[in-house]
C-alpha cells in the first residue's frame, strides 16, 4: 500500500499520523526525488520507526533515504530519556561508521604529474580490502582500552596529535563503554582489523577544494581553493557487525517481553532504563570508541605516506604539510544529547542511521574554532564526482535534533553495477578523467561505479534548500583507496 | 538432501531466495549460498569439521544465527562451508556438524557483515522449505 506523503514545501514531505504511528513522519525531500523515494518503499520504514514508544517530535528522514535494516538509512529518531526505547536497528551494522575530513597546505599543482605514484603510496600505506588487517598486533587488554578509550588511545600511542582530539564528534570518545558487554566473537573480529579500511564503500580519498560556497565556514575549517584534501571513510569493522548481531537476539527477546509491538523485527528495540538497553549502550559505546580509533591510525598513516612522498619530515606534529583535522563525524550511532523538545531542554536518545549530526553556531560542544559557524557536516559522493562539506544550523536543531544528511545512496544493486560494468577498462576510465583508483578488488570498484549512487549534488541542494545544513565547499577526487 | 538458492537483486545488499525439500536442507543451501558469496564461487574440498550449535528464538531466527555462524567461521577462522549433518531441536535448537576447509583466510574475497532480519521469510509450503533472507554487504 503506497503510503500517503504530504508536500509541505520544496523540501518537505510529510507523512500524516494514522494508525498505530505515535508521530508523524517527515521525509527531506525535493520533487526530482521523491519518486524515486516513493519506489524504493522506505516511507513504510519512516511510518514503522514512528511506532517505537517514547518517539518525540516526528520519524525523520533525509534526502538520501533509501530502504535499510528496520530504520530506513537517511533515519533520524529521537526518544524520550524516561519513556523511550533503544534500537540497535537505529543505528545499523556497521557502528559509528563515519568520515573524517584533513585540510593541508599542499596546492593541487604540487602533485605535478605524479598523481598515480601518490594513489599507489596511499594504498600501500593503509590496510585496505577484505579482511584488512592492522599494521599492529593488539594484545586483548590492549583492545579493551580501545574500546574505553577511542581516538585518545590511539593518539597515546603515537598515531596522531593532541589536538585532532578536539576536532573530532565527541572527542573522538564516548565514556561509558564497558569491554565485558563486547563478546568475545566480537573481540576476535576487530582485534586484528584496528587500523584498516574495510571493503565495500570504504574510501580513504585524496582530492581538492573545487569551489567554496561560504567563506566564513570555509576559512574557520581551513579550507582554501585549490588546496588538497583527505578523506576518511571507514567505522568499526567486524567489531561493530558482530556487537549489532549479538545485541539483535537479545533485543528480540526484550521486545517480547515488554511488549514493543514490532512492524518490522529488525525494528527490535528495549527500554532505555531497561538491562538490555544497558548492555547494548555499554557494547556500543566500545564498538563507537573501536571507530574513532580506527579513523585515527588510519589519519596517522596518510600523514606518514604524505610526509614521505612529498619528502617532508615525518612525525605528526611538524605540520610542514598541514594535514590538519577538520572534523571527523559518526553516521551509524545513538547518542544521548541535550535539545528543546517542547519548549524545554532534555536529555533525549538520538538515533542516527546514515545520518550525521550537524549542530549549530554556538553549541558548547563544538571547537572553539567551529563555535561562530556551526559544526562542518561531511558528505561523501562517489568516487567519480564530487563530496561536500556543509555547516550545521539552528534550523537543524530545531528541527532533526541536530542532524543532516550523510551520503549519496545506491541506485543501483551491487549485480547490475557489476554487470554495467563488465567489459569496460574502469580504472582507466577513471584515470581519462583525472581520478586514480587503487584497490585489490576490480570486483569493489565495479560495484562502487558512479552510476551505481545517485548524484549527492541532489542531496546536497535539498540540505542547503530546506535551510538545515549549508553548502560550505566542493571536494572533487583525484587518488582514491578503494576497500 | 536437495536444496538449492539464487540471489535476488538487491539496490544495497544481497538478498538470497532459499529452498528445500526439509529444513536441514534449507539450511544448508544458505550456507552454501553465503560461501559462494564470500568466496565468489571457489571450491570448497571436504578436509576439515566445526560443529555448530544454536538457540534461537524461533525458524527465522535460526536462520539468520546459521548463516552468521557460517560467515565468522569464514572471516575470522578461515574455515569455508561445503556440507554439513544438521539435526534440529524444534523450532529453535541446532546442532551441527559443518565439513568443509579451514585455514582458507584468503580465499574469503567479499565482505558480508551479517545476515538480517530484513523481510525474512523462512516456511514450509506444500513443495517443501522456502526461505528469503537480506544480508548487510
Amino acid at each position: 500500500m503506497a503510503i500517503e506523503l504530504e508536500r509541505v514545501d520544496d523540501y518537505r514531505y510529510r507523512i500524516p499520523q494514522r494508525g498505530d504511528m505515535r508521530v508523524p513522519g517527515l521525509i527531506y525531500s525535493s520533487a526530482q526525488l521523491i519518486d524515486d523515494i516513493r519506489q524504493d518503499r522506505s516511507p513504510q520504514q519512516v511510518v514503522n520507526v514512528a511506532h517505537l514508544p517514547g518517539i518525540l517530535g516526528c520519524s525523520i528522514a533525509m534526502p538520501d533515504i533509501h530502504w535499510g535494516y528496520g530504520f530506513p538509512i537517511g533515519g533520524v529518531a529521537a526518544f524520550d530519556g524516561d519513556e523511550g526505547v533503544l534500537s540497535p536497528g537505529g543505528v545499523g551494522y556497521d557502528i559509528n561508521c563515519g568520515v573524517r575530513l584533513l585540510s593541508s597546505r599542499l596546492e593541487r599543482g604540487d602533485i605535478g604529474g605524479r598523481l598515480a605514484d601518490l594513489a599507489t603510496a596511499l594504498h600501500r600505506a593503509i590496510p585496505s580490502g577484505v579482511g584488512s588487517k592492522s599494521h599492529r598486533r593488539l594484545t586483548a587488554a590492549e583492545l579493551d582500552r580501545v574500546l574505553v578509550r577511542g581516538a585518545r588511545w590511539a593518539v597515546a600511542e603515537g598515531y596522531g596529535r593532541p589536538d585532532d582530539l578536539t576536532c573530532a564528534e565527541e572527542g573522538g570518545c564516548i565514556e561509558g563503554a564497558e569491554p565485558g558487554e563486547v563478546s568475545d566473537r566480537a573481540k576476535e573480529r576487530g582485534r586484528p582489523q584496528l587500523g584498516s579500511l574495510g571493503s565495500g564503500n570504504h574510501f580513504c580519498e585524496l582530492g581538492y577544494v573545487a569551489e567554496i560556497y561560504d567563506e566564513a565556514a570555509a576559512a574557520a575549517f581551513g579550507l582554501a581553493a585549490g588546496r588538497v584534501t583527505v578523506l576518511i571513510h571507514s567505522g568499526s569493522r567486524g567489531l561493530g557487525y558482530q556487537v549489532c548481531d549479538d545485541s539483535l537476539r537479545s533485543m528480540l527477546r526484550a521486545s517480547a517481553r515488554y511488549h514493543i509491538a514490532l512492524p518490522d523485527r529488525q525494528l527490535a528495540a528495549a527500554p532505555l532504563a531497561s538491562d538490555e538497553a544497558r548492555r547494548y549502550r555499554a557494547a556500543m559505546t566500545g564498538a563507537i570508541n573501536f571507530a574513532f580509533a580506527n579513523r585515527q591510525m588510519m589519519t596517522h598513516f596518510v600523514r606518514q605516506a604524505l610526509a614521505d612522498f612529498f619528502g617532508a619530515r615525518r612525525g605528526d606534529g611538524d605540520g610542514e604539510l598541514g594535514l590538519d583535522l577538520v572534523y571527523d563525524v559518526c553516521h551509524n550511532i545513538a547518542k544521548w544529547e541535550t535539545h528543546a523538545v517542547g519548549g524545554a531542554e532534555r536529555v533525549v536518545c538520538v538515533h542516527r542511521k546514515g545520518a550525521t549530526r550537524a549542530y549549530g553556531p554556538g553549541h558548547p560542544s563544538l571547537p572553539e574554532a567551529y563555535r561562530a559557524v556551526g559544526q562542518p557536516v561531511l558528505v561523501p559522493g562517489d568516487m567519480g564526482r564530487y563530496s561536500y562539506v556543509l555547516v550545521g544550523t539552528e534550523r537543524a536543531m530545531a528541527e532533526t535534533f541536530g542532524s543532516s544528511c550523510h551520503g549519496a545512496g545506491r541506485r543501483m544493486s551491487r549485480a547490475q553495477a557489476k554487470k554495467t560494468a563488465r567489459g569496460r577498462p574502469i580504472f582507466r576510465e577513471f584515470e581519462d578523467r583525472g581520478i586514480f583508483v587503487r584497490s585489490d578488488s576490480a570486483a569493489t570498484v565495479a560495484e562502487e561505479i558512479s552510476e551505481a549512487y545517485k548524484d549527492v549534488a541532489d542531496v546536497i541542494d535539498v540540505m542547503h534548500g530546506s535551510g538545515i545544513a549549508r553548502k560550505v565547499a566542493k571536494l572533487v577526487p583525484l587518488a582514491v583507496v578503494k576497500g | 538432501m536437495s536444496g538449492g538458492y539464487r540471489q535476488i537483486d538487491h539496490t544495497a545488499d544481497v538478498a538470497l531466495e532459499l529452498w528445500g525439500d526439509s529444513e536441514p536442507a534449507l539450511l544448508d543451501a544458505g550456507a552454501r549460498a553465503v560461501t559462494e558469496l564470500l568466496t565468489e564461487g571457489a571450491e570448497v574440498t571436504d578436509r576439515a569439521g566445526r560443529d555448530i550449535a544454536i538457540d534461537a528464538v524461533d525458524a527465522g531466527d535460526r536462520l539468520v544465527q546459521w548463516l552468521n555462524e557460517i560467515i565468522v567461521a569464514a572471516v575470522s577462522d578461515g574455515f569455508l562451508y561445503r556440507a554439513a549433518d544438521i539435526e534440529l531441536d524444534g523450532e529453535t535448537g541446532l546442532h551441527a556438524r559443518a565439513r568443509g576447509e579451514s585455514g582458507a583466510h584468503d580465499r574469503v574475497v567479499a565482505e558480508l557483515k551479517s545476515a538480517t532480519y530484513h523481510d525474512l521469510v523462512v516456511e514450509r509450503g506444500p513443495s517443501g522449505w522456502v526461505a528469503r533472507v537480506v544480508i548487510d554487504v
